[in-house]
């Protein structure tokens, strides 16, 4: 039996009782390593799993939580953020009126229509495109250099410079064409490809409208209308005025109901939902045959032991807790380095793959449950063995 | 090594997996645990590989439902769902080639389907052709070829979503600005086309997008002569379309397209991160196994070693071990393969399906994975010292 490091001894536990299920865990100590490799590599694949799941979604959220404003118009048809379906520029000005708006601007986007050139190798890819007015940024875009404000000159853009490399969206190119249009590059800013478009532009109003003029040549329609509310103003009251104000074929919606469309809508349609999800079940199962088999085997080495201690009067309660608190340091065990293992991959992969790959309290608290149950559940499995256990049998 | 000995070891082979098979079966219930966490590893190698595979697979769907040997297309061909546009004067220049059947302009466009559930307007993959053309292999389609040239109606694929509302045939839904009725359904796959994916005749696509031209193509897929060569007739066709179109033989689209789904999306590194940890975690599955059968029986081990068994034999006898395992966990893994890539293909309308490549490329990792796990649990193996251990 090993003596347990006597710095640990001092830590843990409170004085007068026997760590009896950290002992057994460190007893052997390359079966302890060996028992956190298998339980680690489980654990880090549903990490990864989860993390490429939460990446996914998020990046398709990620330019929703950026829209600067309160209250939001867009057509009632709408199904989903990424795809055109435009509304008048009357029905946002008549939203402006209302009282209680401080100001309402438009967000012009296209997803499908409009080509960048990569400057390099002269291809033609899809591209986003996001437009607002230069004076009214109604979009945060994240890490901008470069002046907005050029924007209000024609053919002007801004280029995500963490767009797939394929795009030739270098920081150093001047300039470039949008269907066939010469464009300057005034800048830049950091978003990254989600599920819709592998990057994105951003352009001034005037710029958009030359480029996707509306039917018979009017100005293009809008695409999300940006409203802030007055300071003070209560604002489910100012989303019913301006609901009461606007044709039915209008949407009016708080910043948590626009995520929530999407949300709905990519938990409903994508597959990348039922693909994680599995990949994290089979993560788990398999950790669980780890877990059982790392239990069951130490049991059924131990149970002379085991045997001994009831027969010297210790409850079966005891002795099960003792193999609930071993599964779940075993747990922990496997846990701690695999969080470490993925924090360092989520950042690899996500370089690579220019997915926003995070590690977050939640995705660490998330994994943790998961861990700790699946080791616990196995532990409920092979203890029976433990209660059955008859001191006369095995002597 | 003396030649007897290695005469020895021979006749020892089959003594070798007799007694790795004791021993597996002299404690059958720690086996099936093995046996199991083998299972679920094998099966993980099975579900990433599906995907791996499915993704450039999903994209493939329309290719492969065609009947065609050679596709022309424009140089800025991304891939099926975007295909670029290319004059249709080329397709024509091509038909009159001795080595060509037939060469079809296909059409596509995407337009708002304005009849979907909630007052939404998903946006639906339209498909153009000529139905007068046995283009497609799906046989619902040539049944109902006659129906697509009623004015004004279309073929909705199966595997449309629910958010498009009933596809119930004779259902009248607006499409872009015009009233279509629904002809009728037929079953190939929305593959990456889009939510929902209709099927047009090619006079109804002009009708439904007025402002496109039928003389700019988007993809033209060329039927050649029996007998003919694929790749010389590409050949000839390339010299006469120059430079702006492209022309792609069977093989040669399908390897553009796996590259583009594997290099230019996420889909090559997401799936295959999965496909190497889930490998490592097999490899865990069965060294945990190994590792702890031998040190359990490191008195039996030192006693074979003290009779005189070589230490090739005890290695041996473990390899056979972990080959055993691996091998017997593989047949429950791949049924249940079978049954999880039809879950899959429901849940996810990707088509993840059994190849022979595929079981054997699986089955070839099972078996590294066994003999990696095997020579690691080797090392507590040359612990058995006779000395030591009495």
């Amino acid at each position: 039996m090993l003596i347990a490091p006597s710095r640990l001894q001092r830590l843990w536990p409170p004085a007068g009782f026997v760590p009896l299920a950290w002992r057994n865990l460190t007893a052997n100590k390359p079966r302890l390593i060996r028992s956190s490799g298998g339980i680690g590599f489980a654990v880090l694949l549903m990490l990864m799993q989860l993390g490429f799941q939460r990446a996914f979604f998020n990046a398709s959220l990620e330019i929703i939580q950026r829209l600067d404003g309160d209250i939001f118009l867009q057509s009632a048809s709408k199904y989903r953020f990424a795809t055109r379906d435009p509304f008048p520029r009357r029905d946002l000005d008549a939203a402006r009126a209302v009282s209680g708006v401080a100001s309402a601007w438009p967000l012009y986007a296209d997803w499908f229509d409009v080509f960048w050139r990569n400057p390099s190798d002269g291809k033609s890819f899809l591209v986003a495109v996001f437009a607002f007015e230069p004076d009214h940024p109604v979009l945060r875009l994240p890490g901008v250099d470069g002046n907005l404000e050029e924007l209000s000159e024609l053919d002007t853009v801004l280029i995500d410079r963490h767009a797939r490399r394929f795009l030739g969206m270098d920081p150093s190119i001047e300039q470039s064409e949008l269907n066939g249009v010469k464009v300057r590059v005034v800048g830049g800013f950091a978003l990254g490809p989600n599920f819709e478009s592998d990057g994105t532009v951003a352009i001034g109003d005037r710029t958009f409208a030359q480029l996707l003029p509306g039917p018979g040549g009017d100005p293009p329609g809008v695409e999300v209308g940006v409203i802030k509310l007055r300071t003070g103003s209560d604002p489910v009251a100012v989303q019913r005025a301006i609901r009461a104000k606007l044709p039915p074929e209008i949407a009016v919606m708080s910043k948590a109901q626009l995520l929530e469309l999407e949300r709905n809508f990519q938990a409903d349609v994508s597959s990348a939902g039922p693909i994680f999800a599995m990949g994290t079940l089979v993560g788990f199962v398999v950790g669980m045959l780890i877990a059982y088999q790392i239990i069951y085997t130490d049991l059924a080495e131990q149970l002379p032991q085991y045997a001994t201690m009831k027969a010297i009067g210790y409850r079966t309660r005891y002795l099960v807790r003792v193999v609930l608190e071993q599964a779940a340091f075993s747990g922990l065990a496997g846990w701690i380095p695999a969080w470490l293992l993925s924090i360092v991959l989520y950042s690899v992969v996500g370089e690579v793959a220019l997915l926003q790959m995070r590690m977050t309290w939640d995705l660490a608290l998330i994994s943790l449950v998961l861990t700790l149950s699946m080791c616990l559940i196995s532990a409920v499995l092979a203890v029976r063995r433990v209660i059955a256990l008859d001191p006369a049998e095995v002597f | 090594m003396t030649e007897a000995q290695v005469g020895v070891g021979r006749a020892r082979q089959p003594k070798r997996v007799a007694l790795a098979w004791r021993i597996l079966t002299y404690e059958k219930g720690r086996t099936a645990l093995a046996i199991a966490g083998v299972f679920m590893a094998i099966l993980l190698i099975f579900v990433e590989l599906g995907f791996f595979f499915a993704v450039p697979q999903g994209g493939m769907l329309l290719y492969d439902n065609m009947q065609f040997d050679l596709l022309m297309c424009s140089n800025q061909y991304e891939y099926q769902a975007q295909p670029g546009q290319f004059p249709r004067s080329q397709l024509e220049q091509a038909r009159a080639l001795p080595e060509v059947a037939q060469a079809t302009p296909l059409y596509f466009g995407s337009a708002k389907w304005r009849s979907g559930e909630d007052g939404k307007w998903p946006d639906v993959f339209v498909i153009g052709f000529d139905p007068q053309r046995r283009l497609f292999e799906v046989d619902d389609i040539n049944r109902q070829l006659g129906v697509l040239e009623e004015t004004d109606t279309v073929l909705v694929d199966t595997g449309t979503r629910p958010m498009f509302g009933p596809l119930t045939t004779g259902r009248v839904v607006k499409i872009g600005d015009r009233t279509e009725t629904i002809g009728g359904r037929y079953d190939l796959g929305t593959g990456f086309m889009g939510l929902g994916v209709i099927l047009v005749s090619d006079l109804n696509f002009a009708r439904l997008f007025p402002y496109r031209s039928l003389d700019q193509v988007n993809l033209g897929p060329i039927q050649l002569k029996a007998g003919v060569e694929p790749n010389r007739a590409a050949e000839e066709l390339r010299k006469l379309v120059g430079p702006d179109t492209r022309i792609f033989t069977r093989s040669e689209l399908e390897a553009h397209e796996a590259a583009y789904w594997t290099t230019r999306t996420s889909v090559g590194l997401i799936f295959g991160s999965g496909l190497i940890i889930s490998f490592i975690v097999g490899i865990m599955v069965v060294y945990q196994t190994l590792a702890t059968q031998v040190s359990r029986l490191l008195p039996q081990f030192a006693t074979l070693k003290a009779i005189g068994y070589a230490n090739r034999f005890l290695d041996g006898t473990v390899i056979t071990m972990s080959l055993l395992i691996v091998i017997v966990g593989f047949v429950p893994a791949t049924a249940a393969a079978l049954g999880l890539y039809s879950v899959i293909r429901d849940e996810t309308l990707l088509p993840v399906a059994m190849t022979a490549t595929r079981l054997a490329t699986v089955f070839a990792a099972t078996l590294v994975m066994a003999s990696i796990s095997a020579l690691l649990s080797l090392s507590s193996l040359r612990r058995a010292d006779p000395a030591d251990v009495f």
